[in-house]
């Protein structure tokens, strides 16, 4: 475990990020390719769909150190699979509010939808969400 | 009282008998301040069938291993909490309503036998006369006289079922209407929700620092049908370090919430039979909470219900999306 580090002021924040393969995956390629500036915080995870993300994964993110955890995924009736942001959204919704009551500050998580060709979308939420975990630590 | 409602049940059971592959009740336990869950498969041992206010275990808790071990039907007392556990699982398809019959007896509230012990300072109890106003136990340390309404179980005081939702394929009524003294479901959560969240992290903390993972608190909930399956076995992926220290300890509790959301029918099973005394159920009862206010759903109280997170709308009006642009 790494609590002692969790605790300690700093330090860069270090932050978990769930993308689904087909939008905002996408999107941050795209931030890329544009070269458009963005925060080096993240540690991007690929899954098939936002609705691949169990809740423990961003639990288990959380006990493991993470500052934070951001999970994007395509716009609402966007999914590459049809319906499953709409999953996604039920269950993330539940967690967010969840994470006071174990002690974790809501504002360490977000989600939100960024679709494959919004690099700039991307690039607002990233620095706006880095910027949000920076002045929470 | 108390006899006159057995023979009810008794007789009951005897009807539902022809039906059933195996019945599944309570008898007297291994002392006066407990009952015991039994399974019954010949009629003539009916008569071991108990019921009375220590009643407290939920049956229910067998429904889905049950239903997997015999082939024929299986029947079950059970209290009007317990049958939601029962609702739950058939919404869920996890057992066959039909293969599952109730026998649902109305109850007047059941006595935790933890607080009468924890009362009595642990004193050997030889006998206990248990009445709608007063107990009266015989000890090590002689007689005592106790109120009834210091002891119902947790729940039983924010219970709000009304008999008769609960049905069943039978049901017995209880000339004894529930007495224990109302108070606020989420009294304790609340009490958790003022501390800011470095205090809530220090108490989780010291909780989960007791918590031996012995895994009863999942073994005993009738809803985790998934029992030795468990993602916390599981080398790969490894979910789960097998080490025992408070943060493993909560994450494996927090498996439990999420994998409850939406389902636990707060029969606080899991907190009784905590050997640690954790304070488990105000995290199913604040994810539950949260379930009612997003979703407007409370489990086990509709078959025919879809589970809340096996749904969705394409429009959800309680829940606020966050714009982080
Ligand atoms: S019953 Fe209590 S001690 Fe056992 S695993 Fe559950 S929380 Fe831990
Ligand atoms: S989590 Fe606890 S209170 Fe909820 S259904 Fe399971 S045993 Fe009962």
């Amino acid at each position: 475990m790494t609590e002692q580090e969790q605790k300690s002021p700093k330090k860069e924040a270090r932050i978990v990020a769930f993308l689904c393969n087909w939008c905002s995956y996408a999107g941050s390629d795209a931030a890329g390719t544009a070269r458009l500036r963005q925060p080096e915080n993240l540690r991007i995870i690929r899954v098939p769909c936002s609705g691949r993300i169990n809740p423990l994964f961003v639990l288990k993110a959380f006990s493991e150190g993470a500052d934070g955890v951001l999970v994007s995924g395509c716009h609402p009736n966007d999914c590459h699979y049809t319906d499953g942001n709409f999953y996604a959204r039920r269950r993330l919704e539940a967690l967010k509010e969840y994470l006071p009551f174990i002690g974790i500050d809501k504002n360490r998580f977000s989600y939100q939808w960024v679709s494959a060709s919004e690099g700039q979308r991307w690039q607002k939420v990233v620095t706006n969400f880095v910027k949000r975990i920076n002045s929470i630590l | 009282m108390a006899k006159k409602l057995t023979e009810t049940i008794i007789a009951k059971a005897e009807e539902l008998f022809d039906q059933v592959e195996v019945m599944a009740g309570y008898s007297k336990g291994s002392n006066p301040l407990k009952v015991s869950p039994c399974f019954i498969e010949k009629k003539q041992d009916l008569d071991q069938l108990i019921f009375d206010k220590l009643c407290i275990n939920n049956l229910a808790t067998y429904a889905y291993r049950l239903s997997k071990q015999v082939k024929g039907n299986i029947g079950m007392v059970l209290k009007p909490c317990d049958a939601k556990a029962v609702n739950q699982l058939i919404s869920e398809e996890l057992i066959d309503r039909a293969a599952c019959k109730m026998l649902v007896v109305g109850c007047a509230g059941v006595l935790d036998h933890q607080k009468i012990s924890r009362h009595l300072g642990g004193a050997r109890v030889f006998s206990a006369n248990i009445g709608p106003e007063t107990i009266e136990v015989e000890t090590a340390e002689g007689k005592k006289e106790l109120k009834t309404a210091d002891f119902y179980a947790d729940k039983c005081h924010w219970c709000s079922i009304s008999d008769q939702d609960m049905g069943g394929d039978v049901f017995v009524e209880n000339q004894q209407k529930l007495q224990a003294p109302k108070k606020d479901r989420f009294e304790d959560v609340k009490q958790l929700e003022k501390l800011d969240l470095d205090q809530i992290e220090a108490y989780w903390k010291d909780e989960f620092s007791r918590c031996i993972r012995c895994y009863a608190c999942r073994n005993v909930c009738p809803l985790e049908v998934c029992q030795d399956q468990c993602i916390v076995h599981l080398d790969f992926p490894n979910w789960q370090s097998q080490k025992v220290v408070p943060s493993e300890n909560k994450f494996f509790q927090l498996i439990r919430v999420m994998h409850l959301a939406g389902r636990c029918v707060e029969c606080g099973e899991c907190q009784r039979v905590c050997p640690q005394n954790i304070g488990l159920l105000k995290m199913m009862k604040k994810m539950n909470q949260q379930i009612e206010t997003l979703f407007n759903f409370t489990p086990g109280m509709d078959v025919e219900a879809k589970p809340p997170l096996l749904t969705y709308k394409t429009v959800e009006e309680n829940i606020e999306e966050e714009e982080l642009i």
